[in-house]
């Protein structure tokens, strides 16, 4: 057999590296040519978060396989966060920025720990009650805190600081640190808890530590997207983080593919950028989003993409090596 | 096949081990090991020793409590009474993950693969102690991170070519065949290096072709990595063949321990095999 030729990990840092440094001149170039009015390029802001909500819910979901229904819990502290820390210390430096979110992600990890150890007992449907109540407890909790959060009116003049460029860097890195967290032998365990719990406790995996470890990085990254949308609204107020929030979120996991980022990433630009598509028949835009659902479900239940995680670096591989058309042999692989 | 056939010698009067494992304590000392399942006693005064190189069997008709007992072994249930060392470490009280670093690798009866991984990542999973790369490092690829990556990947493939599975690495796990799903749980198992490896019905739905291949694998690991290993197994052949100590279960309770000879021609095992009408 031909020896199949590969390309060298640095090369393809490179190449990666350089589309994605493309992909954000071109954004940039976009947004700030003016070719899009103020509610589309909003959009653009709003599907990055999503994005990072929707990539951060799949570690606990797709990954470990658990049913948590608290993400928006965990996106609240991390957005009140951000936007005390912002509000306290004024400018618009990239420090003051990455404080704000970093210490939003950090509290909201924080808070994983604390929700993890105890609800990642439970399995199913009773962890999925736990965390929904936890959620829950947040909000209330935000309502009944007004000297810190400003209760039910909200907290207003929030500077924001959420520019395209922002948003873009900071998803952007936080999927290629869940990327990286899952290519190792940590995220191999996290998913071998997924595959099979006693086989993995068996194998010496310490199962407990690794379903709050993916807890938490998932409460971490949901913290930092709480923070980009505290500087994308400049208002935050309690109904921003309902249990509708954490049943988006999970809607557009399921629908990508559960355990697929890109799955995730695709499933979240259109399900955000589904509704204002849809506002010239505003009637009936809820009855399409429904639609869309049921059909991607009838038809492909594992959602969009599977499991399949999408690789430039594969894909350009193929090409060199003449077998793009060619079925692949490691179909289903979960290599990036 | 160094070790074949050493003879077996009583020690403390608890059990046989081989005679080359006579100098080193028993890997195994199991005593007096019961355990209740609400009123039922599923496993009753289950006293055994294992020598540290020892291919041992556990044989019994179907319900008598062999896989109980490996899931006791395992931790996977809490022992009634009685108690477990293993290599001199009492086992109670430790987790699954736990005795699996004290040196306890097993495999299930009902093939429990992580299916949606590949056979590589499989194998990755077992080594699951004696790296120290932290989680950070590993999300910001530092020189651990390489390194453990690579000294991973080198020795799951010569786990893996031990077994003639290098070939399949990057297979889905859950698209092998039967019998290639059966001898990557032993890779698996193997690839946290243990001192005592726990086969739960390794040549279970294999054809005498395969089991054979399967009886040499299993003498090639005990002379390769010096291990012993304790087999549930009905495949008589295999058993006969390749055990060295035999112990009998029957309703939860030992009724024969010995060497292959000694069982075959104990009268007690027939009749709880065959039914007391074969033994007149």
């Amino acid at each position: 057999m031909k020896h199949y030729r590969q390309i060298p990990f640095f090369l393809r840092y490179i190449i990666n590296a350089a589309v994605l440094v493309g992909f954000l001149l071109l954004g940039n170039g976009i947004l700030s040519s003016g070719v899009m009015n103020r509610a589309q390029s909003s959009v653009v802001l709003q599907i990055g978060i999503y994005v990072l909500l929707a990539v951060s819910l799949n570690v606990a979901t797709g990954y470990l396989g658990q049913l948590p229904l608290g993400h928006a819990g965990f996106m609240a502290i991390g957005a009140y966060t951000a936007a005390l820390i912002w509000k306290a210390l004024p400018g618009k430096s990239p420090a003051v920025i990455v404080l704000g979110l970093i210490a939003g992600g950090l509290l909201s990890a924080v808070f994983g720990i604390l929700i993890g150890v105890p609800a990642l007992r439970l399995k199913g449907d009773y962890l999925a009650i736990v965390t929904l109540g936890f959620g829950e407890i947040i909000r209330v909790l935000i309502i009944n805190l007004p000297g810190i959060t400003g209760g039910t009116p909200g907290l207003m003049s929030i500077p924001k600081h959420s520019s395209f460029l922002v948003v873009y860097i900071t998803v952007i890195v936080s999927c290629v640190l869940i990327h990286t967290l899952m290519k190792s032998r940590h995220g191999r365990a996290i998913l071998a808890i997924r595959e099979n719990e006693i086989a993995a406790e068996a194998s010496g995996v310490n199962t407990t530590f690794y379903k709050v470890l993916a807890f938490t990085v998932s409460a971490f990254f949901a913290g930092v997207a709480g923070g980009l949308y505290a500087g994308y609204t400049g208002i935050l107020t309690p109904g921003n983080f309902t249990f509708m929030t954490s049943i988006n979120i999970l809607v557009m996991v399921v629908l990508g593919g559960l355990g697929s980022m890109a799955g995730s990433i695709i499933a979240a630009s259109i399900l955000t950028a589904l509704p204002l598509a849809l506002q010239s028949f505003n009637k009936y835009r809820m009855v399409i989003y429904a639609l869309l659902l049921i059909v991607v479900m009838i038809f492909k239940p594992s959602g969009l993409l599977g499991r399949y995680d999408f690789s430039l670096s594969r894909i350009l591989e193929k090409i060199i090596n003449g077998q793009l058309f060619k079925k692949s042999q490691k179909a289903g692989e979960e290599h990036a | 096949m160094k070790n074949v056939n050493s003879n077996m010698v009583p020690l403390d009067g608890l059990g046989i081990i081989p005679e080359r494992d006579a100098g080193t304590p028993p890997i195994l000392d199991i005593r007096h090991l019961c355990v209740d399942f609400g009123g039922l006693r599923a496993v009753d005064d289950f006293t055994l020793l294992i020598g540290k190189t020892e291919i041992a069997g556990l044989i019994g008709p179907n319900g008598a409590g062999k896989t109980t007992v490996f899931n006791l072994l395992t931790n996977v249930y809490k022992p009634t009474e009685g108690h477990i060392l293993l290599n001199g470490q009492d086992t109670r009280g430790k987790s699954m993950h736990q005795l699996n670093q004290l040196g306890i690798a097993r495999t299930f009866q009902n093939i429990r693969l992580f299916s949606g991984m590949t056979v590589e990542d499989n194998v990755k999973v077992g080594m699951s102690h004696g790296y120290s790369d932290s989680v950070l490092s590993a999300m910001l690829r530092l020189p651990s991170w390489w390194r453990t990556e690579r000294r991973q990947h080198i020795r799951a493939l010569e786990l893996l070519d031990l077994f003639n599975l290098a070939d399949k690495a990057n297979t889905l796990a859950g698209n092998l065949p039967y019998g290639d799903q059966r001898r990557l749980e032993i890779v698996r198992a193997l690839a946290s290096e243990p001192k005592l490896l726990l086969l739960d019905e390794p040549a279970a739905g294999m054809n005498p072709s395969e089991t054979q291949g399967l009886m040499e694998n299993i003498r090639m690991l005990r002379d390769e990595f010096n291990i012993a290993i304790m087999l549930i197994e009905h495949d008589m052949s295999l058993v006969m063949g390749i055990c060295e100590g035999i112990a009998v279960l029957n309703y939860g309770k030992i009724i024969a321990k010995g060497t292959p000879k000694e069982i075959q021609s104990n009268p007690v095992v027939i009749e709880a095999y065959l039914g007391e009408e074969a033994v007149k």
